[in-house]
């Protein structure tokens, strides 16, 4: 056994994972990651407000999995059973509802209740880990930590590690090769703030589409920085998807507690505002950027609350796009990358503003959000599915990123204005970077 | 071996990518399986000599045939190189490779890259399980039914049930054994499934039956991947050894091939061997074959072995093949942890055709790479420990062709 293996088992043996409590277990965050557990803790402990809302949660996550077989490791309960399951949990997993003093109030009772030893872990996905172990025991915040696992669990293995400035720097190595080696997760560590570092560099590239869009409408805006930019989804139909209350709750979070070079491009445009009032929450309400029309894909009408069929808007030329696509279709990734960097006329102009401010925003947020450019690399591959920054990086080449992100008016990340000629960036060895450029 | 034939590195796809929802051409895959391979080999483009597709049925998934050309449309330098495609069923890659290393021993090329392919999500499940029955005896064994190879490899369990007795207990841990194993390889398929034991053995809506005994979890994967190695002669092999500063005797071999080819029915298979020890007598001469020529006297010379698990029951009938066990005794490997990682000689510790998938045409060459990643003390998380010389068994159809290497240092 090689001394890294040795050391990986070492780091296992160090505490045991026998019994996991998932709060929240009814919401998709909580039985989604909570039967993520059944993997490798023998009991895992399903809570909702009621044991009925917790059983839906059990019957939801077999679903999710395709196996009964979770029925065997999950026993569910109302919050009243909280105390007791609690005093027995290894591991308490909270996944109620994103409102800061809910969480707060669930935590109070966990640390009146909890071994002095168990793991305390929060999924929230932007919510100060310090400021959520205020008020709590030593003991609480030493070993309380966030584990950010992104929606699908089953299906999107990138999750975010967080501490707190008080966590146990041994847990957080632990629970770490743990969630790499039992759940089979990558874990990315981020340092605690707004949005952390996925849901920072990612929800600024929606949201700037999302102002865009007013302009140039949802339907050309999701051509232009489409599948071929090196993304599986379109992104504003991921605002759909994800939902408009959620975007606006993540940017409306980040914009209040953090300052940037890019900070006006994550301002919730007035628009989105306005049709929210009137209840267009994204694929939940029916409407979003996008709607459907039995067979026929709708988009929204800029500066109206109407929609009209995409396939009678008349789009400029974009036989740009398909070349490319054409090229990544046969594997030329460098070559789809270079026409794209050549391509003439206003549209492929936006798609490299949005493109270049993506490159730029993640190399100016090492050091705030992670410590090197690698974990923000990872949340965009493993968490987005978006080409990672580095990997655009390394397919155009470091000297013409630089002229397109100088070209397109933002500003260059010191990261790349220092580093020598030809240096790559994105060394992961098991990761295909071909996966993340998608023709069409 | 008469000449010796070196393996210089090579690359696996990950195999959990789905090329038809990226829009991929398949020429997509075997670019990026081939660049792969010659960076992790650390040789240039210019001096692979000859290149092998491995490919089963590509004019059938995507409607294109004359798939060794597309080897040259790898990298702008493979213009004018001589290719080939090879055939044989899910052994193609096994073709493909004994191909190549023909070659190298008849002193024809001294370097050579093997790629195996398949793109196989190109279709629904049911026309592909269609697809695939053009790996049995079409006409008589599989058109018109729906699923055919999962319902011969159900036959190949019962007529171990019936000759020696057989419980569902044993497979279900082999597939167990299988899924765990692929948790372990950033590569495999199914890396993020859930799966157990339990799962394995329930029959419910989630894991139906598919083929007589035979169960979804029983099965091997639709996937789409590609694997390729670079081979070389001991000429080249010296010379490569002392620009990257390593001993020629570091540098792993093909020690040792079996290959033969059996009735393609496979009730003639059975009817051939009905007074015979093993169920499927030419798969055992392959093996012994292979280990013959590599001077390996029997499987106690063998550290882990990458077999043919298409399903459940053909792992079975690899344990008592190989020589883990006597014939019909399959089940003791299983039992006292022979197979799994970290016993004696662990099976398919990269997860095999269940846990790491099976794009059918790459199978035989991520075989063959797995076995170089055991002995170079490359493979991760699913390294078998020491591991000097690993055997592979591919295997074409309901145990029609079968091919099978050692590999070693």
């Amino acid at each position: 056994m090689s001394t890294s293996t040795q050391s990986v088992q070492n780091l296992l043996a160090s505490r045991k994972l026998n019994h996991v409590v998932v709060l929240g277990a009814n919401g998709t965050m909580g039985f989604g990651s909570g039967v993520l557990f059944t993997q490798a803790v023998p009991r895992v402990t399903f809570l909702a407000r009621t044991k009925e809302k917790a059983d839906q949660g059990l019957a939801a996550a077999k679903a999710m999995v395709r196996s009964n077989t979770v029925s065997q490791r999950v026993d569910t309960g109302g919050y009243e059973d909280l105390e007791k399951v609690c005093a027995d949990a290894d591991l308490i997993f909270e996944a109620v509802t994103e409102q800061l003093a809910l969480k707060q109030e669930f935590f109070a009772r966990v640390d009146a209740a909890r071994r002095p030893d168990s793991i305390v872990a929060t999924v929230t996905s932007g919510l100060s880990i310090n400021t959520l172990a205020e008020g709590r025991s030593e003991s609480f915040r030493k070993n309380f930590l966030g584990l950010h696992f992104f929606n699908p669990p089953n299906v999107i293995v990138g999750t975010e590690l967080i501490a707190g400035k008080d966590t146990d720097p041994g847990l957080l190595d632990f629970i770490e090769t743990y969630s790499e080696k039992k759940l089979g997760r990558t874990m990315i560590r981020t340092h605690d703030t707004a949005g952390f570092a996925g849901n920072r560099v990612g929800f600024k590239v929606l949201n700037e589409c999302a102002i865009l869009a007013e302009q140039y409408g949802p339907a050309l805006i999701d051509k232009v920085v489409g599948p071929y930019t090196g993304r599986a989804l379109t992104p504003l139909a991921t605002v759909d998807l994800v939902g408009w209350d959620i975007h606006r709750a993540i940017v409306d979070n980040i914009v209040a507690l953090t300052k940037d070079e890019a900070h006006s491009t994550l301002v919730l445009p007035k628009y989105m505002a306005e049709l929210m009032d009137k209840g267009t929450l994204g694929n939940k309400s029916g409407r979003g950027f996008f709607m459907r029309d039995g067979k026929r894909k709708l988009a929204l009408i800029p500066g109206t609350d109407r929609y009209q069929p995409v396939d009678e808007i008349k789009f400029p030329d974009l036989s740009y796009i398909a070349e490319i696509s054409e090229l990544h279709r046969i594997g030329r990734y460098e070559a789809a990358m270079a026409a794209f960097v050549a391509a003439k006329g206003p549209e492929a102009d936006l798609a490299r503003k949005v493109v270049a401010g993506y490159i730029s925003y993640s190399f100016h947020r090492v050091g705030e959000c992670t410590d090197t450019i690698t974990g923000i690399d990872l949340i965009m591959g493993q968490g987005f599915n978006w080409a990672p920054p580095s990997v655009l990086v390394d397919t155009i080449g470091l000297a013409e990123t630089i002229r397109m992100i100088e070209k397109a008016g933002v500003p260059v990340p010191s990261i790349l204005a220092k580093a020598a000629p030809g240096t790559r960036f994105f060394n992961h060895p098991n990761i295909n970077v071909g996966k993340f450029f998608v023709a069409g | 071996m008469s000449k010796e034939v070196y393996i210089l590195g090579g690359y696996q796809t990950d195999f959990a990518r789905n090329w038809s929802k990226e829009r991929k051409h398949f020429v997509a895959m075997i670019r990026e399986s081939v660049a792969g391979a010659l960076r992790d080999a650390k040789v240039a483009p210019e001096e692979i000599e000859s290149g092998h597709v491995g490919n089963f049925a590509a004019s059938l998934y995507t409607k294109q045939g004359h798939i060794g050309a597309f080897f040259v449309e790898a990298d702008p330098a493979f213009s004018g190189l001589p290719t080939g495609r090879h055939e044989a069923a899910c052994a193609s890659g096994s073709i493909a490779l004994l191909a190549a290393s023909a070659e190298i021993e008849a002193g024809r090329y001294d370097v050579q890259c093997v790629v195996g392919v398949e793109q196989m999500k190109t279709v629904s499940a049911s026309i592909g399980g269609d697809y695939l029955g053009t790996a049995a005896w079409y006409e008589l064994e599989a058109k018109g039914v729906e699923f055919p190879f999962p319902k011969l490899f159900g036959k190949l369990g019962d007529e171990y049930d019936k000759r020696y007795g057989l419980k569902d207990e044993h497979l279900a841990e082999i597939s167990a054994i299988n899924y765990a194993n692929g948790k372990l390889n950033p590569n495999a398929q199914t890396r993020s499934w859930y799966m157990n034991k339990e799962h394995a053995l329930a029959a419910d809506e989630f894991n139906g039956a598919v083929g007589g005994r035979v169960k979804i979890s029983d099965c091997s994967q639709v996937t789409d991947g590609s694997a390729t190695v670079i081979l070389a002669s001991a000429a080249f092999a010296s010379k490569w050894a002392a620009r990257n500063g390593v001993k020629l005797e570091n540098i792993p071999r093909m020690k040792g091939w079996g290959h033969n080819t059996a009735r393609l029915r496979f009730e003639d298979k059975v009817a051939e061997s009905k007074d015979a020890e093993y169920v499927l007598p030419h798969v055992r001469s392959t093996i012994t074959s292979a280990r013959k020529r590599a001077g390996i006297a029997d499987v106690s010379g063998i550290d882990c072995i990458e077999t043919h698990d298409c399903f459940t029951t053909s792992e079975y009938m690899a344990i008592d093949h190989f020589g883990l066990t006597k014939p019909g005794e399959s089940w003791k490997a299983v039992e006292d942890g022979t197979i799994a990682l970290g016993g004696r000689c662990p099976i398919n510790p990269s997860g095999g055709l269940i846990g790491a998938g099976h794009p059918v045409g790459a199978s035989g060459v991520r075989q063959v790479l797995d076995a170089y990643k055991q002995v170079t003390n490359t493979a991760g998380d699913y390294q078998v420990a020491g591991a000097k010389n690993v055997q592979t068994l591919n295997i074409g159809g309901s145990g029609t062709t079968s091919v099978s290497f050692v590999v070693g240092v």
